[in-house]
């Protein structure tokens, strides 16, 4: 049996900068998985998933990083952790969804060892702010031997822990828009008990004037094999003044956008039954 | 100034140590020339037959000393637990326990069972080296209920047990297989007075099978030394009976096997009796001369050791319209798992906890345990009775609801109370302040008032109370052996050490032990010192098991250094030539003539002269009184003094997610007399805590092909402090029991209970829709609402 207190055997590669990092990934390509907070590389590897080696991003330096300003917006480094994010008050401010998804996320030991970027790259269904970021929109910057390379988050998640990171690239940052007048979001869980993973996740960013949603984004998690969009309930939103006639719309459109399946945290018939519940919520929350 | 500690909210004797992790456990024993055990586990099989077993590519790899298979060690069977210690061996008979375990199995019968072992140099190379162990298996048909594993023609597991009837209540104690009593007027038993009822009301319930999750994982070492001595170091709760079962199973006289108890993480039951003690002796015993360690990973821990009984519970209640009991009718059919370990135990406790309880006409309940490919069922914390909680304090709130009756009122009209009979037939209640419970509940938590709000509340969450009472026991007799053997040692300066073998799981026995003792001698608590845990040492004791600590032990404490203080007074009225009821003892240890003090004697002195008593050349006698004081005590327990309890939780249901959020709970314990407040509240917190994770989110779950799912802190969720509600403790002290020493009831188990029963009912009268099923998850709660058809808006 896999063993939770015997490490398996990995090559453990320590690079001193970025481009070291990217060579050794040049290297080692899927055989190898990139460590910044080692919260789900060293448990997965003690569950039988270990790679062969393991690139630690410990000694690189320049990565720990949340910038933000008013016209650039947001930019979180590679190994900046779930507790920066969750402590930095432009993110409170201007990306509630996201400071939310880093502020609940895990237990507090693990805030303070994983990254919101790390997150994004497991590409769990469940990431919580995997969904936050989804729905904010967010861009994520690659370094790979060829240079940089900057992708849309819409584009990055392709199926189960399936992403659009090529091998040999380096997940160096993610970055979010600048915050503009009338955008709002927020994000919602539900957990067994507090420290836990998430049942079903939902996030939103609307951008509403005169009461009128001008845009919208509703992202989901643990419902679909990967962290999916609800592009049918955007649209009903999109252009429409928010009332509970729109919102009861949404809510009835949620069911066939989604895929759950039983497993131990819940069933398929209980996900079904409360994302409607949960994206309402979740927009109300945004809308305040 | 009175130096009384009894009571008082001191430091825990052992918070020190704890606090800055200088507290030594069996995982933190490292020793010269230790090597590493690994018990290599069925992993993929819940049932299977071994076909082979290789160990040529482990054995290759360097560092390896041995592999062992079951060939390699003792073919004795066993039981892990200590049942034929605990009562007389034609009742160990009657009760059908059978000893068909083995150190390495042939036949898995649960995934997670020891099929082999392997000894190396060090953890890592054990664990790869038992990677690298080949084992063939033959699948066997795979049990999970006992509804299956009950059916003709199922696979047998043992032919010890046809039917794979692990147990059900003996015939021979129990007529009619039954537990209970008959209606005074009729002799008739149970729902055969059903047509004399008004109110009649059922429900088939399932408990779930709740894993203990102590801190500290199972850790042994294991030293077979050169001069034919077996040593085991372990985090057991029952050290002495371990000593018994191990010498017996590696036929060692008790001389030759000496159990170290090591400061334990949290027992809760789970390590009530042996779990891979005789895996570690048997390792230590194939590599003579240097020590074997065998330490359990968490999902080892959680995959092979015990839990909670789980299983269907099903009870009936008939009522007069007036609200006057008339019967309760119940049978509890358990999963027993792959072995018969704790045989039909909590299944007979379940009953035993209903008899204790409402003073019914009649009552009558049944209970079986069936084989099943799960780990095995055992003890966890409170025994049966977190069972009893979830149905029987169900039942009673619907059928009070059915009544147009308070059920604060009727359980306060209709439980037991003194001289009435206790959980087991034939001993009755000596002190009993269940109403003063209730009402202090009811009082605290604004039980009126926030009924008559909620009455009227609108809207998708809604909030509701519930109420659950509970008896426990304090001890185990008359049912099992209460036996504490004490030794307390007078020092040459006068302080004490004590011997026993007293297990304190983190509940503050120890604590306890101390502050009896010290008030019994009226010095100070630095002056003794609790020496436990070292089988070569300590007297017998039976373990920490069925709260019995404070209860059964304490006495044993008390009556060794009431010993002591006799002989130091029985010298000092020889050497001040006075009666020895006339003299009195300070607090400083100064013994003098009552209304006389200057005529007084140090008992410092008389014991430093019965140690260092030398001869006076000068008047050719002796200095003093000779010899060393011991004091002892080898006491029996003779009742079991029940403590009562009552529960009182609002919560907060969330009827579009299911969701339930437990706002406050008020548990109110009829303690009789707290020794060491802090830890009974710390005991009353922590259970609440269990409690509150059986009733909402603990069970394990297993594959169709009986592999666990969720075997970690991940994948299995107990609340953990963010989830815990405003919870107040409130202990009572009204009813000091007269039997009991310094009127202290216990405390250990009864905190699960109330949180059980209370939530459920909560839950029920938040939303009026009742669930059958525990955990009662926001899953369950949906397709209730769904189920029944009701709206909240």
């Amino acid at each position: 049996m896999p063993s939770s207190r015997i490490l398996p055997e990995f090559e453990l590669l320590m690079p001193q900068s970025v481009e070291e990092a990217v060579k050794l990934l040049k290297k080692y390509k899927a055989k190898a998985s990139v460590m910044a907070g080692g919260t789900d590389v060293v448990v997965s590897g003690t569950q039988g998933f270990a790679t062969e080696a393991v690139i630690s991003l410990a000694k690189v330096p320049g990565l720990d990083y949340v910038k933000f300003s008013k016209s650039g917006g947001l930019k979180i480094g590679a190994l900046a952790t779930l507790q920066m994010v969750a402590d930095s008050a432009d993110v409170k401010k201007n990306y509630p969804a996201l400071y939310k998804s880093a502020a609940i996320n895990g237990t507090p030991q693990t805030r303070n060892m994983g990254t919101v970027v790390g997150n994004v790259m497991r590409a769990s269904p469940s990431g919580d702010c995997a969904c936050a970021l989804l729905a904010l929109g967010a861009k994520i910057v690659f370094q790979g031997p060829n240079g940089k390379r900057e992708i849309s988050i819409d584009e990055f998640f392709i199926d189960y822990k399936k992403t659009a990171r090529k091998a040999d690239e380096l997940a160096v940052e993610i970055k979010l828009p600048a915050p503009k007048t009338g955008v709002v979001s927020a994000f919602n869980r539900i957990t067994r008990t507090t420290l836990d993973l998430s049942k079903i996740n939902a996030a939103v960013c609307l951008t509403v004037s005169g009461g009128v949603c001008k845009s919208a984004r509703i992202a989901m998690g643990a419902v679909a094999p990967k962290t999916i969009r609800l592009i049918d309930s955007e649209d009903l939103l999109k252009g429409q003044k928010i009332s509970d006639a729109i919102l009861d719309a949404i809510s009835a459109s949620v069911g066939s956008q989604i895929s759950p399946i039983d497993d131990v945290r819940s069933t398929a018939e209980y996900r079904r039954e409360v994302s409607p519940v949960l994206v309402r919520r979740t927009i109300e929350e945004a809308i305040g | 100034m009175s130096t009384s500690v009894v009571g008082k909210r001191i430091p825990k004797v052992d918070s020190r140590d704890k606090v800055l992790g200088t507290a030594e456990y069996a995982g933190d024993i490292r020793m010269k020339g230790m090597l590493y055990g690994k018990v290599v586990r069925c992993m993929e099989y819940s049932h299977a037959r071994v076909k082979s077993i290789d160990f040529k590519e482990a054995m290759k790899i360097p560092g390896v000393i041995k592999c062992l298979g079951p060939k390699d060690v003792t073919k004795k069977g066993y039981n892990t637990t200590i049942m034929k210690l605990l009562v007389p061996e034609e009742f160990c008979e009657v009760f059908g326990e059978i000893a068909e375990m083995f150190i390495f199995n042939q036949h898995v019968k649960y995934q997670g069972d020891a099929v082999c072992g392997v000894i190396a140099e060090t953890e890592e190379i054990a664990e790869r080296a038992a990677d690298k162990i080949k084992i063939k298996y033959e699948p066997l048909p795979v049990y999970m209920r006992a509804s299956e594993s009950r059916k003709k023609g199922a696979f047998q597991f043992t032919s010890l047990k046809p039917g794979n009837l692990a147990g059900e209540f003996d015939e021979a104690v129990f007529p009619d297989n039954a537990y209970g009593w008959p209606d005074a007027d009729t002799g008739k038993m149970g729902d055969d007075l059903e047509s004399e009822c008004d109110v009649v009301v059922e429900g088939n319930f399932y408990v779930p099978k709740q894993k203990q999750c102590q801190m500290e994982n199972h850790a042994y070492v294991a030293l077979y030394d050169n001069r034919g001595k077996l040593h085991c170091w372990t985090s057991t709760q029952m050290p002495k009976p371990v000593q018994v079962l191990l010498a017996e199973l590696f036929e060692l006289p008790m001389s030759r096997m000496r159990v170290f108890q090591t400061v334990v993480g949290g027992g809760f039951g789970v390590r009530l009796g042996m779990i891979a003690e005789p895996h570690a002796c048997a390792m230590a015993m194939a590599v003579p001369g240097r020590p074997v360690k065998v330490e359990f990973l968490r999902e080892e821990d959680w995959i092979a050791s015990e839990t909670r009984f789980p299983g269907n519970y099903d009870m009936k209640m008939g009522f007069k319209e007036d609200g006057t009991p008339i019967f309760v009718e119940a049978n509890f059919c358990a999963d027993k798992g792959g072995y018969y370990t704790h045989g039909n135990g909590p299944v007979f406790c379940a009953a035993a906890f209903v008899h204790g309880m409402y003073k019914w006409k009649t009552m009558r309940q049944k209970g079986q345990s069936y084989f099943t490919n799960n780990v095995p069922s055992g003890a966890y914390r409170g025994y049966g009775n977190p069972q009893t909680s979830f149905v029987q304090e169900q039942l009673v709130e619907e059928a009070c609801g059915k009544l147009g009756i308070d059920s604060i009122e009727w359980r306060k009209k209709w439980h037991k109370s003194i001289g009435d009979e206790t959980w087991l037939k034939g001993v009755t209640y000596a002190s009993d302040d269940l109403d003063g419970c209730i009402d202090l509940a009811v009082k605290d938590i604004k039980w009126y008032e926030k009924k008559k709000k909620y009455a009227k509340q609108k809207g998708k969450k809604r909030r509701g109370l519930g109420i659950a009472v509970m008896n426990h026991t304090s001890g185990a007799w008359p049912m099992l052996l209460e036996h504490t053997v004490c030794t307390a040692k007078l020092n040459e300066d006068c302080t004490v050490e004590l011997m026993a073998s007293i297990s304190d799981l983190g509940t503050g026995g120890h604590t306890a032990m101390t502050q009896m003792a010290a008030d019994t001698l009226g010095w100070p608590m630095e002056d003794i010192h609790l020496n436990s845990g070292d089988s070569d040492v300590c007297g017998f004791d039976i373990g920490a098991h069925a709260s019995r600590t404070v209860y059964c032990a304490g006495p044993a404490i008390i009556e060794a250094c009431e010993s002591v203080k006799k002989q130091l007074m029985e010298r000092a009225a020889q050497i001040l030539e006075a009666r020895v009821e006339d003299l009195q003892m300070d607090s400083k240890k100064v013994i003098s003539v009552k209304g006389n003090s200057k005529k007084s004697v140090d008992a410092r002195l008389i014991s430093k002269q019965g140690v260092y008593n030398f001869f006076d050349p000068v008047s050719g006698k002796q200095i003093g009184i000779p010899g060393q004081i011991q004091g002892y005590s080898s006491f029996l327990a003779n009742h079991c003094s029940p403590p009562m309890g009552a529960c009182i939780s609002e919560v907060e249901v969330d009827t579009e997610t299911g969701e339930v959020k437990v706002l406050e709970l008020v548990n109110a314990h009829d303690i009789g007399k707290a020794i060491h407040p802090p830890s009974v509240e710390g005991q009353l917190e922590g259970g609440a805590q269990q409690g509150l994770g059986f009733v909402t989110t603990e069970d394990i779950y297993y594959d169709e092909n009986g592999l666990c799912l969720n075997s970690d802190f991940t994948d299995y969720k107990m609340p953990g402090p963010s989830d815990m509600p405003k919870a107040k403790i409130i202990l009572v002290e009204t009813a000091p029991d007269p039997i009991a020493p310094m009127g202290a009831k216990s405390c250990g188990e009864s905190a699960l209970m109330g949180p059980i029963g209370s939530v459920a009912n909560a839950i029920a009268d938040a939303i009026g829709i009742r669930f059958y099923e525990a955990p009662v998850t926001p899953e369950r709660i949906l397709k209730g609402i769904k189920e029944s058809g009701k709206t909240f808006e």
